[in-house]
């Protein structure tokens, strides 16, 4: 074997296969504490602490949930079709976790440097969407299916304006690969994507909280019309792999907003250089979950209706324009 | 060939929008209703039966618990189609302080239907903003009268408790937060392109429908029909002050939704004035024969309870049992329009029409 | 977008405000005192003439008395004497009509219990339950009428 051509030894393997627990583990981190946070912030926000009573601050809280629901007996409605029921669930988390190997945190830091990296992103994290119309499917209950159908109409037709408000990003740094397109904004935060592609980024930001399925877009569930929506008949793990796979795509959203539209690991200022890359990053990431936390607390829920036209009518159209400006200047300026 | 199927979805009675245990029987079409049937009477407990067997005081504690939501206001119909009956003389002081609780119990309710209402809409903050000020409310009934929502203040003939010293100082302090607090919950909801989108236009009807539904209160000031107990039949003590009746031509839900935020504020404008007027001292009680019975004979009042025409109908043989005692329940007259505009919406509608008509199940079901 | 900005901007100033809920059970909560919690019954006060057992709109009241045991006096004294707190109320007209005061209310509301079994007190208990006494029982606005 002449390893040192291929690039894959065994040791490589090992290697690759820690890295890769070792983001399962940050991840599964990150999730917990998200959790966590939400619930602290949007407490704290209507005048409550928030969870505090497992643990100091109550910070072990989401850990006592999860147990909870590991713990929990897995049942299975007797009408349900029983293989997909099973695959839902993990149709769904899979694709969430593999579109974070994209992610760039630093300039070194990078779990895998594709030359598609965006479009990586794009294809993978519908493929979700079917694990979830396929959840409600496989459910037989009436909310769930309602739910599911409810989720699918509006990520697939979210979906679209979001990768059209990405294309101005694109068309600015010349490359699909996601570290290369942070490398574009280096400089002042005004070479940050987000005042040259204001008009992106806004479509972007709306599509995405949709995507993630959030307030104010969280019609596939909906606890108040469809009491869960598509997650009403799971439970135990099965339930919690939807949880975890909602909040990674939180993780995915936040990280790709840093480094599309707010220049990644960049300082705000050259100045600031001095400060690590992945120090600006967290505060970029945490910045974009705050705000969606925010909106969480602050908004209620959209029609359906009205997310279809908004989505269709406004967005797409408005995602359209923004890449025929940014053509159109780019063409000027040169 | 795709072939299409209606689907029946049974809407309740564990759902959580519809505010306790109420159902409703869907026939879908996508996620468009083409038939609704409500079916109610998870939480009947025969009040109206239950009276013929009890003297005239201890029916007062059932009212309580008939709308919970506004308890004050249920109690002080009964008593008062018994003192109107019994032709009483109430002492003024005591008059005052029903005055004052059911008004500040209009307050409350309204800040659980602001509340519950936002909720069902998606938006979970303006819940909790207002059970903390209705919290306060109840921290003053609590105070006055020892309960938090089972009230049982008023009695035959007065209340129970006079005020604690310093109650009044309180209810001042109470009214002037209120009414900051009231520019902070608009300032949240009522303009938010989200929510006015939502509920604008939803749920129409004209005031011909709304009289022939039987419609009271903010479901049929929303469409224009100048009609408040507390103005067009006053009562209690309700023509000495200065108020306005709130109405609206709309007839949506947007409209109920801005009758029932601005009565909060008439509500506080009454307390403001009831507070000042509030006499020094007196009887907080008249004079009341020591076993009730009214004279043979038959009484009907009515009164504006936040939810609308609440009324007690009572027989007396001059017993100290009623013959026959019957409340006009305004959540269940109300919810007899939801069949009819239900019709041709979608499911997401369904919870904003229920939501906006202000239904308590236990007094749909009394 | 005004209205959606001047919601987040609420909800951002609450954030930073004080938290008004009650640290309960951390913190006991006090009610007031006229508050109707769980009763306090004094066998020797009673008398029993059944005028709770009457007025109760419930009927969660039993009662039962017994001849007294000093020869010298007449009347009787309470035997036993049970509230089932799976259908009380807490109205108060228990404690409203008593003579002497025998059945008053306390501030005590605790009575969450994992069987409904344990919600029926007897004597011994509601003797024991004697803290946190209501200060103004027996205010029987009929029957104070003009004693003011
Ligand atoms: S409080 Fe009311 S319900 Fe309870 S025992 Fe006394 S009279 Fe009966
Ligand atoms: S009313 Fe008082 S004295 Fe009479 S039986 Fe009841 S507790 Fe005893």
């Amino acid at each position: 074997m002449e390893p040192a051509t291929q690039g894959v030894t065994f040791g490589s393997v090992v290697i690759e296969a820690i890295l890769g627990v070792l983001t399962l583990l940050i991840v599964l981190g990150f999730v917990t504490y998200a959790i966590y946070f939400e619930r602290k912030v949007i407490g704290w926000m209507q005048g409550r602490p928030g969870p505090n009573r497992v643990g100091p601050f109550g910070l072990l809280q989401t850990v006592a949930d999860v147990l909870k629901l590991l713990i929990k007996e897995d049942t299975i409605p007797k009408k349900a079709d029983r293989p997909l029921f099973i695959l839902a669930p993990a149709l769904t988390f899979v694709p969430a976790f593999t579109v974070l190997a994209t992610i760039p945190y630093t300039s070194k830091w990078i779990p895998a440097d594709l030359n598609v990296g965006l479009l990586y992103y794009v294809a993978l994290s519908s493929i979700s969407t079917m694990g979830i119309l396929l959840g409600g499917w496989a459910s037989n209950n009436k909310y769930a299916l309602l739910g599911g159908m409810r989720s699918t109409a509006q990520m697939i037709s979210y979906e679209v304006p979001l990768v059209i408000s990405v294309v101005g990003v694109v068309l600015m740094s010349g490359s699909l690969n996601l570290s290369t397109i942070v490398e574009g904004q280096a400089g002042y935060f005004w070479n940050w994507n987000f005042l040259p592609q204001i008009l992106g980024f806004g479509i972007f930001v709306i599509a995405a909280v949709s995507e993630l399925n959030r307030t104010p877009f969280d019609l596939p569930e909906a606890e108040s019309e469809l009491v869960a929506g598509y997650h009403v008949e799971y439970s135990g793990f099965r339930f919690a792999f939807f949880m975890l796979s909602e909040y990674v795509y939180m993780y995915a959203i936040a990280g790709l907003t840093t480094v599309l539209f707010l220049g990644g690991w960049h300082a705000p200022f050259p100045f600031l250089d001095f400060i690590p890359g992945i120090i600006w990053f967290v505060l970029k990431f945490c910045l974009v979950i705050f705000t969606l936390y925010w909106l969480r607390a602050t908004m209620p829920r959209i029609r359906i209706d009205q997310l279809m036209s908004l989505g269709w009518k406004v967005l797409l159209p408005l995602s359209l324009v923004n890449v025929f400006i940014t053509a159109v200047v780019m063409e000027f300026m040169k | 060939m795709i072939r299409t199927e209606e689907m029946l979805l049974n809407v309740g009675p564990q759902h959580p929008s519809t505010h306790g245990v109420f159902r409703v029987v869907v026939k879908l079409d996508g996620e468009q209703i083409i038939h609704a049937d409500p079916v109610m009477g998870y939480l009947h407990r025969g009040t109206e039966k239950l009276a013929e067997n009890l003297n005239y005081t201890q029916i007062i504690p059932y009212t309580d618990r008939m709308d919970y939501v506004s308890a004050m206001t249920n109690n002080y119909v009964l008593v008062h189609a018994v003192e109107t009956l019994l032709e009483l003389e109430i002492p003024e002081r005591a008059e005052y302080l029903r005055l004052i609780v059911m008004e500040l119990q209009r307050v409350a309710s309204h800040l659980v239907w602001w509340g519950t209402y936002l909720l069902d809409i998606g938006a979970m903050s303006p819940f909790l903003y207002a059970f903390r000020e209705r919290e306060m409310i109840i921290d003053l009934f609590n105070e006055l009268c020892g309960a938090r929502l089972t009230y049982f203040y008023m009695r035959v003939g007065g209340v129970k408790w006079d005020a604690p010293e310093g109650w009044i100082d309180k209810v001042k302090a109470f009214v002037a937060h209120m009414k900051e607090k009231l520019g902070e919950y608009h300032n949240l909801v009522s303009g938010n392109e989200i929510f006015l989108a939502r509920i604008k236009g939803v749920g129409r009807y004209d005031a011909q429908t709304a009289i022939d539904y039987g419609l009271s209160g903010a479901n049929l000031r929303c469409t224009g029909v100048d009609w408040d107990l507390r103005k067009s039949q006053p009562y209690s003590l309700y023509d000495r002050f200065d108020f306005d009746v709130i109405t609206r031509t709309e007839g949506d839900c947007l409209a109920r939704y801005e009758i029932r935020l601005e009565e909060i504020r008439q509500s506080l404008r009454i307390l403001d004035q009831a507070l000042e007027q509030f006499p020094e001292e007196g009887e907080i009680m008249g004079k009341v024969p020591r076993v009730i019975r009214p004279p043979k004979g038959e009484a009907y009042v009515a009164i504006e309870s936040p939810r609308g025409e609440i009324g007690c109908h009572l027989v007396s043989e001059g017993k100290a049992e009623p013959y026959r005692l019957k409340f006009r329940r305004p959540s269940f007259v109300n919810l007899q329009i939801l069949p009819k505009l239900l019709v041709g919406e979608s499911m997401t509608n369904l919870i904003t029409i229920l939501g906006g008509i202000d239904i308590v199940v236990g007094e749909v079901d009394a | 977008m005004k209205g959606i900005a001047k919601g987040l901007g609420v909800t951002l100033k609450t954030m930073t405000q004080k938290k008004v809920t009650y640290k309960y059970p951390d913190v006991p909560l006090e009610m007031p005192n006229r508050f109707r919690g769980v009763q306090h019954f004094e066998p020797d006060k009673c008398i029993v003439c059944n005028q709770c057992v009457r007025i109760c709109p419930t009927e969660c009241i039993t009662l039962t008395g017994k001849p007294n045991p000093d020869p010298e006096k007449k009347g009787k004294v309470i035997d036993t004497y049970d509230i089932n707190f799976e259908i009380c109320i807490l109205c108060d007209l228990c404690t409203e009509v008593c003579p002497t005061e025998a059945i008053v209310m306390t501030n005590n509301f605790e009575l969450a219990t994992y069987s409904r079994d344990d919600l029926f007190k007897n004597m011994e208990w509601l003797d024991d339950n004697n803290t946190n006494v209501r200060l103004e029982n027996s205010t029987n606005p009929q029957a104070k009428k003009g004693a003011k």
